[in-house]
């Protein structure tokens, strides 16, 4: 009994002892597991990440990319809870306005350290920009879009402008005979995300400025009452939705698609979806319609790196494969945003006209500003466009008092 | 039947109460007691976008808070959608349950329609009548339309003239089912017999209703209020989204004006400080509650 | 007298369901909304003029939303967690409940306080804290982050205050010389708990099975914090997914899981309501 019990103990000493000779001669292999938080785009959005993950495995074999979805609506919430439980992920998708904050919580690793001489040169210049700050590269720009006008082009012939209006003029022209004719011209976004820059575009083709060079804010100039007036006016001669209020973009785009609204506003994916749901629609792209000069939103998503994560280099090896041409192609053509780097915007994906409308757009388009206090200027601003719309307050006024408390957040 | 004074325990030691407490509240205290410490940690800190703590800050959250007008109107609105809500819950979910509570044919498909809406998440519930009251294809409009009830869309959730209203009613719609079941449980406890004896006195239903069932459905009425004031003052997903809180802050409740505070504008300090203000308001609202209430032996 | 006694049933019948008629009207709107958005073919969605009926019902988007809600896996959690968290709550409140119902003792005020104040916290900042608790304890070699353990911890813990104030409540109705006859006749404690105490309860358990299993079944804010992988999601946390912040939602789709998911609690609740009925046990007993 005792020999049996000693001899076994030898055998399993042996094989442990085997073992670890194994791991002690065999070269040290990277086995790191690189989580990334990635924010829902589409239907497409995962399978492209869980492709690119399968391709990286294979290149990268011991290594593993764990992809974790989270809706933008709680995007935030979910990076917040993350970051205070300490469980978040190495790498994560986040809105490009956020970055600041993440700089200023030292959550964010500096990349230049990881990049080649040649990396940087990979992007095109505008995308890569709101991704720096203090001169260092934080984070890497994964979708870009810009906003152009759609417009039905159907009933936009038929009220004298085949080629879409060019200026607001136009547009309140258009909108009358469209009006006349039994529909609504011009869909205006009065709810939700993004209802300050949906007002931006009237103010910046008009002369305005959101946040003036001595980074205080200027909206409440001549210019922004002139662009709020704009508006105002359209809604009460009825050349937009009725109950602007109660619109978000999501519902615009729908009336839009429906062919209720002739004229909207938006983003390169809307193309993909009028394709899919809305096949027989005629629409076409023009810039977003001037007032006394041209402008464009464009915003970027950046993704970025923990300075916490325990498998940078791994992560970094991933970042830089997201970044070569195959798998930007991939992404950015099924989502139906704008090409970030330059190899991309070569591919014949992004030859199409409704691309090339918005990129030539780009030399016009201002970024939101990378600074404190822009989350609260917007929603001051949103909630004086809400009041003007409703009538509720004189375009004056309502855009004073917010830059009152803009000001406030600013610093200033 | 002996009624004893005094009651004549088995063999056994009287069990302690505190025995009985404990696991309930072992298992709460375990629950909350972190998460309260650090929401009340977090109210005074200055807490990042993302959650971090960047220096104590002593009172300089709540005085922010207290300093913004939109808070102070939150609150007042909050007041009134506690009071429209569970005053309309109560008042349907009574005569509702007192209906339910009879026998009657196809009264088991009745309790089971009337519970409906409780089976939809809240959000759920939210999200399907903001899709049914869209002004140009709810169905809110499109069938009032067919009636001939109105001559064009009704821009339901524009303004808070309409949007408050109409969120109130959804609110009151899905607390009935809760209320109502809370009460058909009150009523299973009140014994049939005693309303033979006062039938055979000749007392008419309303004086059986009020003499009767009222005084013993009592502690259950107390409760029903009581949990509707605590779970509608912090109800979210109806407020948040059907209106966000908008347009321009007009239906903006506490709970949503803190949401908007914690993970959109990124200060989870503030957010903090509200919740806490929060609970003492309901603390000293339901503690003021129930000291009025006439004392009752040994419940509620 | 059968025939008279029927006809005045039939007669209460009617009016019943005449008082009731508005409000189940009220009700099933919204589940007419659900349900024929759910057999629509997804181009009937957003038509213009907006019309009640499909052209054809189109049952395929059941199948579809089952696997891109994952709901079979979905419904499995749901259940599990809204069982689980429904047994412990009531385990653990019916001798705390029994003990506020039968004996008065110093600090049973502050308890029942504590209780409430256990409600009144905003969940939305509460599950902040739930978090970093869970990713405290260490549990099956990591921590009780995307456990569903966690979450059938947190939804007892929760209703707590529910289960022992209706439990209490109801408790108290109940004579002591029930339980009395029970101890004369030599039956212990325990025992005279379970077999006479207890079925006399049955509307108030119902009512706290029915409260505590709902409120696992549709809560959001805790799943969704607690919860990462797809395997441990519930069906709440899996819907809503298919709808907050999306570009494109396909409402055919989030109509139809909507409606599936609500089955569940239904077939519970008609199974616990019988228990809601006056003087059930009491009579039964004697």
């Amino acid at each position: 009994m005792q020999a049996r019990l000693s001899q076994r103990l030898t055998q399993v000493a042996g094989a442990l002892a085997a073992a670890g000779l194994f791991t002690f001669l065999a070269p040290a292999a990277q086995a790191d597991t690189v989580r990334v938080t990635v924010a829902y785009y589409s239907d497409q959005t995962e399978p492209y990440f869980k492709e690119m993950a399968a391709a990286f495995e294979k290149a990268n074999p011991g290594n593993t990319i764990k992809i974790e979805m989270v809706n933008w609506d709680t995007l935030q919430q979910k990076l917040q809870t993350d970051i205070a439980g300490g469980s978040n992920a190495d790498l994560a998708i986040i809105g490009t306005r956020w970055l600041l904050d993440f700089v200023k919580d030292d959550m964010a690793e500096p990349l230049d350290g990881y990049m080649n001489p040649t990396f940087k040169g990979r992007f095109i210049g505008a995308f890569l920009a709101p991704g720096q700050i203090g001169g260092k590269t934080y984070g890497l720009p994964i979708a870009a879009s810009a906003r152009a006008l759609y417009y039905n082009k159907a009933t936009l012939t038929k009220a004298g402008f085949p080629a879409g209006p060019r200026t607001w003029d136009e547009v309140i022209a258009a909108s009358k005979k469209i009006k006349a004719a039994g529909g609504y011209g011009f869909g205006l976004q009065g709810k939700e995300i993004e209802t300050d820059v949906y007002w931006y575009y009237s103010l910046w083709t008009n002369g305005g400025d959101v946040v003036g060079a001595n980074g205080k804010a200027a909206f409440a100039s001549p210019a922004g009452i002139k662009a709020a007036t704009l508006y105002k006016s359209m809604i009460d001669q009825g050349l937009t939705q009725p109950g602007v209020t109660n619109y978000s973009r999501e519902d615009v785009q729908n009336l839009f698609k429906q062919g209720r609204v002739s004229m909207v506003i938006s983003a390169p994916f809307l193309a993909k979806q009028l394709k899919k749901e809305a096949p027989t629609l005629q629409y076409g792209i023009a810039p977003v319609p001037m007032g006394t000069t041209h402008a464009t939103y464009a915003v970027t998503d950046s993704m970025v790196m923990f300075k916490n994560s325990k498998a940078k280099a791994t992560a970094w090896k991933f970042l830089d494969f997201l970044f070569t041409k195959a798998p930007r192609v991939a992404f950015t053509s099924r989502e139906g945003f704008l090409p970030t780097t330059r190899e991309e915007a070569t591919a014949p994906a992004f030859a199409d006209s409704d691309t090339k409308a918005f990129v030539s757009l780009l030399p016009t388009a201002r970024f939101a500003p990378t600074i404190t206090g822009w989350e609260d200027t917007a929603k001051a601003v949103s909630d004086a466009m809400q009041a003007v719309y409703l009538g509720k307050a004189k375009p004056a006024d309502a855009l004073r008092a917010a830059a009152a408390e803009a000001d406030k957040a600013l610093g200033k | 039947m002996r009624r004893s004074a005094g009651a004549r325990q088995p063999s056994q030691t009287r069990l302690n109460p505190w025995v009985l407490i404990l696991p309930s509240l072992a298992l709460a205290l375990f629950v909350i007691g972190y998460p309260l410490y650090n929401i009340v940690f977090q109210s005074v800190h200055a807490v990042s976008r993302f959650g971090l703590i960047r220096g104590f800050c002593g009172l300089d959250n709540f005085r922010q808070v207290f300093a913004d007008p939109v808070f102070l109107a939150s609150l007042v609105r909050t007041v009134w959608w506690t009071l429209g809500v569970v005053g309309g819950a109560v008042l349907v979910g009574l005569p509702v349950a007192l209906v339910l509570n009879q026998d009657f044919y196809g009264r088991g498909l009745a309790r089971v329609l009337v519970m409906l809406p409780w089976s939809v998440s809240l959000t759920m519930t939210a999200i399907v009548w903001r899709w049914a009251f869209n002004d140009e294809y709810g169905m809110v409009n499109v069938t009032l339309q067919r009636l001939h009830l109105i001559s064009g869309p009704v821009h339901w959730l524009a303004s808070s003239t309409l949007a408050f209203p109409v969120e109130i009613l959804v609110g009151i719609l899905v607390s009935v089912p809760f209320t109502v079941t809370l009460f058909l449980g009150g009523l299973a406890s009140v014994p049939g017999d005693i309303y033979e004896a006062a039938r055979v006195e000749g007392a008419s239903s309303w004086q059986q209703f009020r003499r009767l069932t009222l005084p013993l459905l009592r502690p259950f009425i107390n409760m029903a209020i009581v949990l509707n004031v605590i779970y509608v003052f912090n109800s979210f997903p109806i407020i948040w989204v059907m209106t966000q809180g908008g347009p321009s802050n007009s239906t903006h409740i506490l709970v949503t004006y803190l949401y908007e505070r914690g993970f959109r504008l990124g200060k989870p300090g503030e957010a903090a400080a509200v919740s806490l203000i929060m609970l003492l308001l309901l603390f000293a609202a339901t503690a003021l509650y129930l000291k009025i209430q006439p004392r009752e032996g040994g419940a509620a | 007298m059968r025939a008279f006694a029927d006809r005045r049933k039939l007669r209460r019948s009617l009016y019943c369901w005449l008082a009731l008629a508005p409000l189940v009207v009220i009700i099933l709107f919204p589940f007419a909304v659900m349900f024929l958005t759910a057999v629509k073919p997804p181009e009937e969605v957003f038509i213009y003029p907006a019309r009640w009926l499909p052209s054809h019902f189109r049952w395929a988007n059941f199948s579809d939303m089952w696997v891109a809600t994952r709901f079979g896996r979905a419904l499995e959690n749901s259940l599990l967690v809204s069982l689980s968290s429904m047994l412990l709550a009531i385990v653990v409140s019916v001798p705390a409940a029994y003990a506020l119902a039968r004996a008065t003792f110093r600090g049973q005020g502050a308890y029942r306080q504590f209780l409430l104040v256990t409600q009144m916290l905003s969940p939305i900042l509460l599950v902040i804290g739930l978090f970093r608790l869970a990713a405290m304890i260490h549990w099956n070699g990591g921590n009780l982050v995307d456990t569903r353990l966690s979450v059938v911890v947190a939804y007892a813990a929760f209703n707590i205050a529910f289960a022992v104030w209706m439990l209490s409540s109801y408790f108290a109705t109940i004579p002591r010389d029930l339980e009395e006859a029970a101890w004369l006749e030599g039956c212990g404690r325990a025992r005279a708990m379970l077999k006479v105490f207890l079925p006399l309860a049955a509307p108030a358990l119902g009512v706290t099975a029915i409260f505590t299993f709902i409120n696992g079944w549709n809560e959001f804010a805790v799943v969704y914090t607690l919860i990462r992988s797809d395997a441990n999601k519930t069906l709440t946390v899996q819907i809503t997914d298919l709808v907050a912040g999306r570009y494109t939602v396909e409402w055919h789709q989030v109509m139809a899981a909507t409606l599936l998911a609500t089955l569940p609690v239904s077939v519970l609740f008609a199974w616990l309501q019988r228990y809601l009925v006056k003087g059930l046990a009491l009579g039964a007993v004697k």
